[in-house]
């Protein structure tokens, strides 16, 4: 019994370093299809696994400001929530709220990295996270819409739903383009990235480095993964998760084309940012009224 | 009976009957109340940072907050948290609204003893918009009660009745009470108020009770 208990925590690291390598290796293509397209030879697509490694092996000291012990929790908060949603999302495919509930603790984990550090440029990456919460409320009207069609928001339920019906995504374009949004503004360089513009140094990251910050993209890197497999799993559905080879395919071609956004828009300002992702909520609003209105 | 919240908040555990207040356990709920209490106590166990403000010609002075301060805010941001991991839980739809006007109530208190205009600005605003929004989620409550007979989220989650009115009512004394958009630019400021672990208790508790409304709506 021990043996098999074993067996699971095994399984699980594995498939959590599984997680962290495609979404690292995603990553690293998408800052190569950027760069390519704006003309520079770019990185390897190496590069975000070896930084990541990089840091894990450097030297570490507090800041003299840093608020203890959030300041070095807060690191080990992000790898946590993003392996919570990696397990209980993508392996045991439970309810579409407990994840959206970890998406959103991500938003503590950014503010937390900023105010915990006491850096005047980390405080105004965490203002700027709480600012951009905006992006998270078309979350909760895509899933309004999404229970209106499947009458459920367990990740199994919607899989079957769409086994029967077909992809989601012809069903509801604007809940999907939503959605997409969400993961357009998680994207490094997006027009939304305003949280790690680079006129506030690293924005929330500025005063975690070492170890802490390799940390925090390792569960980057898992984050990217979990969020490509969510869209693919909610708005396409069997087609594509049933098969991982068809999963990493979809991934691959998901984040081509927010890489192709990302390199042909300039980061916006954070008033704007806020204007377009409060627009979008308030469509995915009026779409969510208008199904219920019209049975 | 349970369909409704299986198929929204996962798997139903079972309930807590504590005198007339049911508490109910599914998979949203336990981690959510995990997930609060953790945080309640990084606050305890965390000392504010420190800011340190550059100076025109002489050295950089390093902003504390002073004991005093702290001891105040710490306690309000544990009364947010305990108050926050128990709406999680929470079966009934008058209690809900309490603990959020409650939590409102705390989250200004956070920011009170901050002795900075601005930040004590932003609190009064909030403030009112909390204040005006207990109406319409009270208000949304006590509709629900008229036209249903109960407040009972286990009750009301096997009923099918139309609640469309109340709950959009419920749901904008949700939104006023917690600041979040539209209103959060009255509450956006606060967060620029020194104090990291008492700050971030207030974001978390706005965020948990967002999902949680989204879940309370989607299921009676």
């Amino acid at each position: 019994m021990e043996l098999y208990n074993l067996k699971y925590v095994m399984d699980a690291l594995a498939y959590s370093l599984y997680a962290f390598l495609v979404g690292g290796l995603l990553l690293g293509l998408h800052r190569k299809i950027v760069a390519r397209i704006q003309g520079r030879p770019g990185p390897p697509i190496l590069q975000y696994i070896l930084h990541t490694l990089k840091f894990y092996f450097k030297e570490i000291t507090f800041p003299i400001t840093a608020g203890n012990p959030l300041y070095l929790l807060i690191a080990l908060m992000s790898i946590t929530v993003w392996m919570s949603a990696l397990y209980l999302g993508v392996v045991f495919n439970t309810s579409l709220l407990i994840l959206m509930g970890l998406y959103v603790l991500q938003k503590i984990v950014e503010h937390g990295c900023g105010l915990s550090s006491g850096s005047p440029y980390g405080k105004l990456g965490g203002v700027r996270s709480v600012f951009s919460a905006a992006a998270e409320v078309p979350l909760f009207t895509v899933m309004g819409i999404i229970y209106l069609l499947t009458k459920s928001l367990i990740i199994e339920d919607i899989i079957r739903y769409q086994e029967i019906h077909g992809p989601i995504i012809f069903q509801l374009p604007f809940a999907a383009f939503a959605f997409f949004v969400l993961l357009l503004s998680k994207a490094p360089n997006s027009p939304f990235a305003i949280v790690k513009d680079k006129s506030i140094v690293s924005g929330y990251l500025t005063e975690h480095f070492g170890i802490l910050e390799s940390l925090i993209m390792i569960a980057d890197g898992i984050a990217w993964f979990v969020l490509l497999w969510i869209f693919l799993a909610v708005f396409i559905g069997p087609l594509v998760v049933s098969d991982p080879l068809m999963t990493l395919l979809g991934m691959v071609v998901l984040t081509s084309l927010i890489s192709l956004i990302c390199a042909l828009t300039p980061l916006l300002t954070p008033n704007h940012s806020v204007m377009i992702q409060i627009l979008i909520s308030a469509l995915a609003l009026v779409d969510l009224l208008h199904r219920i209105f019209m049975g | 009976m349970f369909l409704n919240i299986t198929s929204v908040a996962g798997e139903f555990y079972g309930y807590i009957p504590f005198g007339d207040i049911v508490l109910y356990v599914t998979e949203f709920s336990a981690i959510s109340f995990v997930i609060a209490l953790f945080f309640t106590l990084v606050v305890y166990f965390t000392k504010p940072e420190k800011q340190l403000e550059s100076q025109i010609g002489g050295f950089d002075k390093l902003n504390y907050v002073s004991l005093e301060e702290l001891k105040i805010r710490r306690l309000m941001a544990i009364l947010c948290g305990i108050c926050t991991a128990f709406a999680m839980l929470t079966g009934d739809l008058f209690n809900y609204a309490l603990f959020l006007a409650v939590i409102g109530i705390t989250n200004i208190g956070i920011v009170s003893a901050v002795k900075k205009e601005w930040v004590l600005n932003a609190a009064y605003y909030y403030g009112i918009i909390a204040m005006i929004s207990t109406l319409p989620l009270f208000g949304g409550a006590a509709l629900i009660l008229a036209k249903t007979g109960t407040l009972s989220i286990l009750e009301l989650a096997g009923k099918h009745q139309d609640l469309l009115f109340q709950k959009m009512l419920y749901a904008a004394g949700m939104v006023g009470e917690t600041g979040v958009a539209p209103f959060y630019a009255a509450k956006a400021e606060m967060f620029r108020a020194p104090g990291a672990p008492y700050i971030l208790m207030i974001h978390l508790s706005s965020l948990l009770i967002v999902i949680r409304t989204a879940e309370i709506l989607l299921t009676i």
